[in-house]
């Protein structure tokens, strides 16, 4: 039996909050996680000696789901996996909206007894149409609620990207080192073996929750191809789609006699799929949190010239290769421009030719900086903007002048505000993090989309403007 | 259309012959050049005389995957007097590169207009099933491996923007002396062949190569169909 959509929302966004088989050994991982829930939080134990350890956590304890005197939507299940099938039956009679399975030691041992204790879990659920997340997964992460599986993941924080992850890992660094960037999560899913629902479930859910702006998935494989391809198909129409797929699945013993399937191998594949249904392909972590940013903090553009503005010449010819590599083109700017350019622009250490080799004319007047932006903005051989933020040579600058930092901060926004072309700006690592640091943490908070290298920005533009020439 | 899928399974074979695979495609409304199986040389003139001249001649045997390298192909037979010779030229050539390899006879074909040389192919994908594939002949598949996939069913879209994603894109917009190919009739038989291979779960494997794209249309010289292991 499907599961329902109704059944489904109830677990992914639930009122109240199951714990099951949580213990002093694993130092009350899940129901600590819990300790922001939007909600009530109950733990189920039958162990005596886990019982007392569990109440000083101020969280009612009951030996059974059914004994809970609420209706819980969403259980957190991490009991041997021979207890596991009684558990899912237990969800089921209490008519629990859904449950995780982190316990894991099913199929994906490859042992018969893991098989058949997977059969049976199946076997349970299905009928019951229980929204059963895994097994082997980390589970659900919704930060407006306060749902989390790592107390480091962040809570009371509405967040807009949703996440779809077969690997708990990859789930879990991602809800970390994007909350790290200023990145949130609407709804964030690993599921693990994905028995009963997998990666097309949540991806259809995800397409029509209104928190959800973009969407970002890690994947090794797929149960049902064609089902995830159509409906990446259709999902991908409605949301931006970022696709990280790892690992690499065997073509099989089979024979093959002809060029067509002798080409065709597992990455070609999966790339010409992700293309098709109008998704981008990312490959590591930095790629997937580097164009999530791009799709969401900076404006689309279908061109593909760009302004650039360097605070040294080295930089300039550098963050010029970055971005011609990755596809842009840096184009001279039209004769007005130059023309406005001429009446100001300080060229003894400096150039404007593009890019704009800019610190000593912003240094003589920082107001100069808003002209070179206005410029810009103006020019029809331009479509999008990007800037290098000196760390090396202007972070202690900021750190012991912050209202310069405020001045330039304020350019940024302006020009943002104002201007319909794209925005993004790189502040690489130097050899004064700490003083950095500060300054990358408000560009953060500013909503600047700030990239750690000229590479790494170059590309998020690129791909995240393929995925605005599909919508 | 199954006919031809049926008997080859009640022979147990899994390669469908060049003349099989392309009764199938032009069923499917796939335009492939007309060919014909001959068991003499009488039969090979009397269906060249039809056909018309120039025509080709190509060994068909369940026991010969690549016919070029057993000297199984003569191109560009100009009249019957050629067309004898190059029969028995052929038959001779097999008998000393495969001994002993069972013949069902020659197919005869007429000799294409040529174009540019491009494949296109189905593969069956473990997980996403039925894969077609695009790319250019020759050295551009078999060494830079320049071809765009898709997943079937395709849409117009698709069939679109894969022929645009190769790299070798420019050599079909006219190259050296090559004229401009017709890429609506590449992208309409890469159109076919995606309901082909949803209409015909039994195709493993299929090579179009090469198909001649030219100015007026698109036509598929040669076909290798491999069936799967199972029926």
């Amino acid at each position: 039996m499907a599961v329902t959509r109704e059944r489904l929302t109830r677990a992914l966004a639930p009122k109240v909050v199951a714990v099951i088989g949580d213990k002093k050994a694993s130092g009350y991982n899940w129901l600590r996680s819990m300790k922001e829930f939007d909600g009530p939080v109950y733990s189920v134990q039958v162990d005596e000696s886990e019982i007392p350890g569990i109440e000083e956590l101020g969280i009612p304890n009951y030996k059974s789901l059914t004994d809970i005197p609420d209706q819980v939507d969403f259980a957190v299940c991490a009991v041997p996996r021979q207890v596991a099938p009684f558990i899912v039956q237990g969800c089921v009679e209490a008519n629990v909206g859904g449950v995780t399975l982190f316990t894991s030691g099913f199929a994906e041992t490859g042992e018969d007894i893991g098989v058949e204790l997977q059969n049976k879990i199946f076997e349970i659920a299905d009928p019951a149409g229980l929204a059963l997340i895994g097994p082997n997964c980390m589970g659900l992460h919704v930060p407006g609620l306060g749902v989390r599986f790592n107390r480091d993941q962040p809570a009371g924080v509405q967040g807009n990207i949703g996440f779809v992850s077969q690997s708990g890992t990859h789930g879990m660094n991602f809800s970390l080192t994007g909350a790290a960037q200023g990145l949130y999560c609407s709804t964030l899913v690993s599921f693990g073996n994905g028995i009963i629902l997998e990666a097309a479930d949540y991806l259809e859910y995800l397409a029509d929750d209104p928190q959800t702006e973009v969407i970002g998935m890690y994947i090794e494989g797929a149960r049902d191809g064609q089902r995830l391809f159509r409906t990446l198909r259709e999902v991908a129409a409605k949301k931006p789609v970022i696709i990280w797929k790892g690992g690499q699945t065997e073509g099989g013993g089979r024979a093959i006699r002809s060029h067509t399937a002798s080409l065709a191998s597992d990455q070609a594949i999966w790339e010409a799929m992700i293309t098709q249904v109008g998704a981008v392909a990312v490959h590591n972590l930095d790629e997937m949190i580097d164009v999530v940013k791009a799709t969401l903090l900076t404006k689309r553009t279908q061109g593909n010239r760009l302004g650039l503005i360097a605070m040294t010449g080295g930089q300039s010819v550098v963050l010029t290769d970055a971005f011609e590599k990755a596809g842009w083109k840096v184009p001279t700017l039209s004769d007005e421009s130059y023309a406005q350019l001429s009446e100001f622009f300080n060229i003894i250490g400096g150039s404007y030719r593009n890019p704009l080799d800019a610190a000593g004319t912003i240094g003589q007047d920082p107001k100069h900086l808003d002209t070179i932006f206005d410029i810009l903005d103006a020019d029809e051989n331009i479509d999008a903007v990007g800037m290098e933020l000196s760390a090396t040579f202007m972070a202690r600058r900021w750190q012991d002048k912050p209202e310069e930092f405020d001045r330039l901060i304020g350019s940024l926004k302006r020009f943002m505000a104002e201007s319909d072309k794209p925005f993004l700006a790189a502040l690489h690592p130097s050899h004064v993090e700490e003083a950095a640091l500060t300054a990358r943490k408000r560009l953060q908070e500013e909503g600047i989309a700030t990239f750690p290298s000229f590479e790494r920005a170059a590309n998020a533009l690129r791909k995240a403007s393929a995925l605005a020439a599909v919508s | 259309m199954t006919d031809v899928i049926a008997a080859a399974r009640a022979a147990q074979r899994t390669l469908l012959s060049e003349v099989e695979a392309k009764q199938l495609l032009a069923e499917a409304g796939v335009n492939v050049t007309e060919t014909r199986l001959a068991a003499s040389a009488d039969e090979a003139a009397s269906h060249a005389a039809e056909l018309g001249y120039p025509v080709a001649l190509k060994v068909v045997s369940d026991a010969i995957t690549h016919k070029t390298d057993v000297g199984g192909v003569e191109l560009g037979i100009a009249d019957e007097a050629g067309l004898r010779t190059a029969w028995d030229a052929i038959h001779a050539r097999v008998a000393g590169a495969a001994p002993g390899a069972d013949l069902q006879g020659l197919s005869v074909q007429p000799m294409a207009e040529p174009g540019a040389e491009v494949i296109l192919g189905i593969t069956q994908d473990q997980q996403f099933g039925p894969v077609l594939m695009f790319g250019l002949g020759g050295v551009f598949v078999e060494v830079l491996k320049d071809v765009a996939f898709r997943i079937v069913p395709l849409e117009p879209r698709d069939a679109t923007e894969m022929v645009r994603e190769i790299q070798g894109f420019p050599v079909l917009e006219g190259f050296r002396g090559t004229p401009a190919a017709n890429l609506e009739a590449i992208e309409s038989m890469l159109l076919q062949l995606s309901e082909f291979a949803e209409a015909n779960p039994d195709v493993a494997e299929l090579d179009l190569n090469p198909v001649f794209a030219r100015p007026d249309g698109a036509v598929a010289v040669d076909a290798r169909i491999l069936l799967t292991s199972e029926a």
